[in-house]
C-alpha cells in the first residue's frame, strides 16, 4: 500500500519524514507527552538554551537509526543474506521495527528525563530498579497497541507491539533481529549520535559535534572471528570520524552532563519529585514510599505517564516539593566543596573518604560519575580493516587510535554541602588539603 | 550521614579476583571472557555483582562492566595487555595493586558463597575460549528470558531461539552446549 509522507523540520537533520502510520503514532497522546519532558532536566540553570524536549530527540533518533540501517543494508546486502541468513522481506520488516523502536524508545522517561530515574521501584527488594526503557516497553504494549498493530500500512509486516517492546528490552525471542539492537543501544547507536549533536546545538557548545555524514557512509556489519558473532562496525575510512564521536562523548560528559551545578539540580529535582510522590495532595495514588508505580499493568503505566515536567513545575510553583522544592524556587542549590580528579588514584579516594568523615553531618550528598546516566566509560568501537579484501578483519578502535587508547573512564566523586554551610565546609577541606601537602 | 563514599569496591574487587582466579585456566581471559564470566557468575551462581546485562547478537553484555574494568586497571587492580590482533586482542591479568583492591572488597569476596561460586565458575567454565563462553551465556540468557513468565521453554524451543540469535553456530554445537549445561544442572526441561 502506498503512503502519503509528511515532513517535520528539524534543527539538526533538516527534515524528518513520517508515513501516515508513523504520523498517527506521533499524534498519540502517549507520544505527545514527550513535548512535556525536557531532554536535559534543569541543565538550563547552567546553559540557558537547554530547553529542548524528548519529542524532537525521538524524531531525530528515528531519522538517524533509519539512515544507519539503510547504509548498512546497502553496503552489506549480500553479506547479510549469505552469512547471516537475512531475506529481503525480513530486512524490510526489520527496517520498520528499527524505525518504530527508535521513535518510541524514550516514551517511558520520567519528568525531567534522567533526574527522576532514581525513583523507579523494584519488582522485589532483591531485584534491580526498573529503568525508563521498561516503562517505554510497557507503554508500547499496554497503551499504543491499537495504533501500532491496526494500521493498513502494517498489513504487509504484521508487526506486533510486543516486537517493539522486546526490541527495547533486548529479549531472546528477537532472534536474528538482535543484530539491529546496536542501532539504539550501543557505543555507535542513533540515540547518542542524535543527542550529542542536538544537545550541543541547543546549549550553544561545540563539544558534541562530530562528522555524522562520514560515520554513516562507513558503517558496516562484520563477523568477529573470535566469537563468530556479527558486530556493528566502522570501516577504517571512518576511523577518525569514530574517534571524533568518542571525543565528543568525553567532552560533553565532562563539560555538560556531569557539570557540578547541573548534577546538584538533578539531586534537588529527584528529592522534589520524591516528596511530591509521597504527598497525597500532589499524588492521588501514592505508593507511600516516594517511588513511581511499577510498569506492571495499564493503570500503573497511565498513572506514571501522568507525571510530566508541567505537573512537577506546577506543584513546585504552588509551594510544593518540600525543602528541595524550596531550593529550586530560591536557586540556593547545594554547593560542591570537594571533588577528586576525573580519573582518581586509590589515594585520591582515600583522601575523599577523609574529607567526608571530617565534614560529617555537613555532607548533603555525594555524587559519583558512576551514578550518572550519561557516563564516559570503557568506550570502544569495532573498526573493519581492509574491507572487501581477503585480509578483512575487525580490530578495536582503542588499538588503532592513540587518542582513544589514552582516554580513561571518568570516575570522579564530588562532595556537596548545603548552600548556607559552604564557607565553613570549604575551610575544613582547605585545612585537610594543607595537612596532606605537608605530609607529602 | 552515609557510612562511606559510594565507591563500588565490590565490583573492582570481583574483577581483580577473576583475573587472579582465571589466570592459567582461561586460554585468553580478555574482555569477552570477563563479560561472559560475570554474567554466568550472576545468573548461575547467584552472586550479585550489581551488573545489569542486556542481550545482543553477541550475547549478554553490560557496558558498566567495561567501564569498571578500565577503572580497576587505573587503580592497579588488573593489567590489560594488548595481545595479538582481533577485536578482543587483550589479556586481563592481576595488577600491581591487586591485593589492595581485593582487600577493599574483602567483606564481599570472603563470603563463603562467593568463594565457592568463584571456584565452581572456574571449574565449570574457566577453560573455555571466548567463543564457547559466548554461546553458553547466550543459551542461559535465552533460557531465563523465555521462562520469565513461568513457562519454561522446551529443549527444542531453546535450541531454535539460540540458533536464530547465533546463525553461524551449527545446530549440533548448540545442542551439545545445551546438553552440557543441562548435565551440570543449569538447565532443566520438563518431561
Amino acid at each position: 500500500m502506498s503512503s502519503k509522507t509528511y515532513e517535520i523540520r528539524d534543527p539538526i537533520h533538516g527534515f524528518v519524514v513520517l508515513s501516515d502510520w508513523e504520523r498517527d503514532i506521533v499524534n498519540h497522546p502517549v507520544f505527545q507527552r514527550l513535548r512535556r519532558i525536557r531532554q536535559l532536566g534543569w541543565t538550563d540553570m547552567v546553559y540557558p538554551g537547554a530547553m529542548h524536549t524528548r519529542f524532537e530527540h525521538s524524531l531525530g533518533v528515528m531519522h538517524v537509526a533509519t539512515r544507519m540501517f539503510d547504509e548498512i543494508v546497502t553496503r552489506r546486502h549480500d553479506f547479510l543474506k549469505s552469512e547471516l541468513s537475512f531475506t529481503d522481506g525480513g530486512l524490510e520488516k526489520d527496517r520498520t521495527l528499527v524505525r518504530l523502536s527508535a521513535l518510541l524508545h524514550d516514551l517511558g522517561h520520567p519528568p525531567f528525563s534522567h533526574a527522576a530515574e532514581e525513583l523507579m521501584p523494584r519488582e522485589t527488594p532483591e531485584s534491580k530498579p526498573y529503568r525508563h526503557e521498561n516503562y517505554s516497553a510497557a507503554a508500547v504494549q499496554l497503551l499504543m497497541r491499537d495504533v501500532i498493530e491496526n494500521h493498513p500500512l502494517n498489513e504487509n509486516y504484521g508487526l506486533k507491539a510486543r516486537d517493539i517492546a522486546d526490541f527495547l528490552n533486548g529479549r531472546g525471542s528477537l532472534g536474528r533481529c538482535l543484530l539491529w539492537r546496536d542501532l539504539i543501544a550501543s557505543q555507535l547507536d542513533a540515540d547518542r549520535a542524535d543527542y550529542l549533536l542536538r544537545d550541543s546545538h541547543h546549549i550553544g557548545v561545540a563539544y558534541g559535534r562530530y562528522d555524522l555524514s562520514r560515520l554513516l557512509v562507513t558503517l558496516t556489519v562484520a563477523i568477529d572471528p573470535d566469537t563468530d558473532s556479527p558486530k556493528l562496525a566502522v570501516e577504517e575510512g571512518g576511523l577518525h570520524a569514530a574517534e571524533a564521536l568518542i571525543l565528543a562523548r568525553y567532552l560533553m560528559f565532562t563539560q555538560v552532563y556531569f557539570q557540578h551545578t547541573r548534577r546538584a539540580y538533578d539531586h534537588h529535582l529527584a528529592r522534589t519529585v520524591q516528596e511530591l510522590l509521597c504527598n497525597t495532595e500532589t499524588n492521588a495514588t501514592p505508593g507511600g514510599n516516594g517511588t513511581f508505580p511499577p510498569p506492571t499493568d495499564r493503570g500503573n503505566v497511565e498513572q506514571y505517564l501522568a507525571w510530566t515536567d508541567w505537573r512537577v513545575l506546577g506543584a513546585v510553583e504552588a509551594g510544593g516539593g518540600g525543602e528541595h522544592g524550596g531550593i529550586l524556587r530560591a536557586r540556593t542549590h547545594h554547593r560542591r566543596v570537594y571533588e577528586t580528579r576525573e580519573i582518581p588514584h586509590e589515594e585520591d579516594l582515600t583522601f575523599a573518604e577523609r574529607v567526608r568523615q571530617a565534614l560529617a553531618e555537613e555532607v548533603a550528598f555525594v555524587d559519583t560519575a558512576k551514578d550518572s546516566f550519561y557516563k564516559f566509560d570503557g568506550a570502544d568501537i569495532p573498526i573493519l580493516r581492509h574491507p572487501d579484501t581477503a585480509t578483512e578483519r575487525l580490530e578495536s578502535l582503542s588499538r588503532l587510535s592513540a587518542v582513544v587508547k589514552g582516554l580513561k573512564p571518568v570516575s570522579q566523586t564530588r562532595i556537596y554541602v548545603p548552600y548556607g554551610r559552604r564557607e565553613e565546609a570549604r575551610r575544613i577541606v582547605e585545612d585537610l588539603e594543607r595537612e596532606r601537602e605537608a605530609l607529602e | 550521614m552515609m557510612d562511606s563514599l559510594p565507591i563500588p569496591w565490590n565490583r573492582y574487587g570481583i574483577i581483580a579476583e577473576l583475573a587472579c582466579r582465571l589466570k592459567g585456566a582461561s586460554p585468553q581471559f580478555g574482555k569477552t571472557a570477563l563479560q561472559k564470566s560475570v554474567y554466568l557468575l550472576q545468573a548461575l551462581y547467584g552472586v550479585d555483582c550489581g551488573y545489569d546485562f542486556s542481550l545482543y547478537a553477541y550475547g549478554p553484555f553490560c557496558s558498566d562492566l567495561l567501564g569498571d574494568l578500565d577503572t580497576t586497571g587505573t587503580l592497579g587492580g588488573v593489567q590489560v595487555h594488548a595481545l595479538g590482533w582481533g577485536l578482543d586482542g587483550y589479556q586481563i591479568e592481576p595488577g600491581p595493586r591487586s591485593d589492595a583492591i581485593r582487600e577493599k572488597a574483602k567483606a564481599f569476596l570472603d563470603n563463603g558463597t562467593v568463594q565457592d561460586s568463584l571456584t565452581r565458575l572456574r571449574e565449570d567454565f574457566g577453560r573455555f575460549p571466548a567463543k564457547d563462553l559466548e554461546l553458553r551465556s547466550t543459551i542461559v540468557y535465552a533460557d531465563r528470558d523465555l521462562g520469565r513468565n513461568g513457562d519454561q521453554p522446551s529443549r527444542d524451543e531453546l535450541a531454535r531461539t539460540v540458533q536464530q540469535i547465533k546463525p553461524r553456530f551449527s545446530p549440533k554445537s548448540i545442542d551439545a552446549a545445551i546438553a552440557e549445561l543441562e548435565g551440570k544442572g543449569f538447565l532443566s526441561f520438563g518431561g
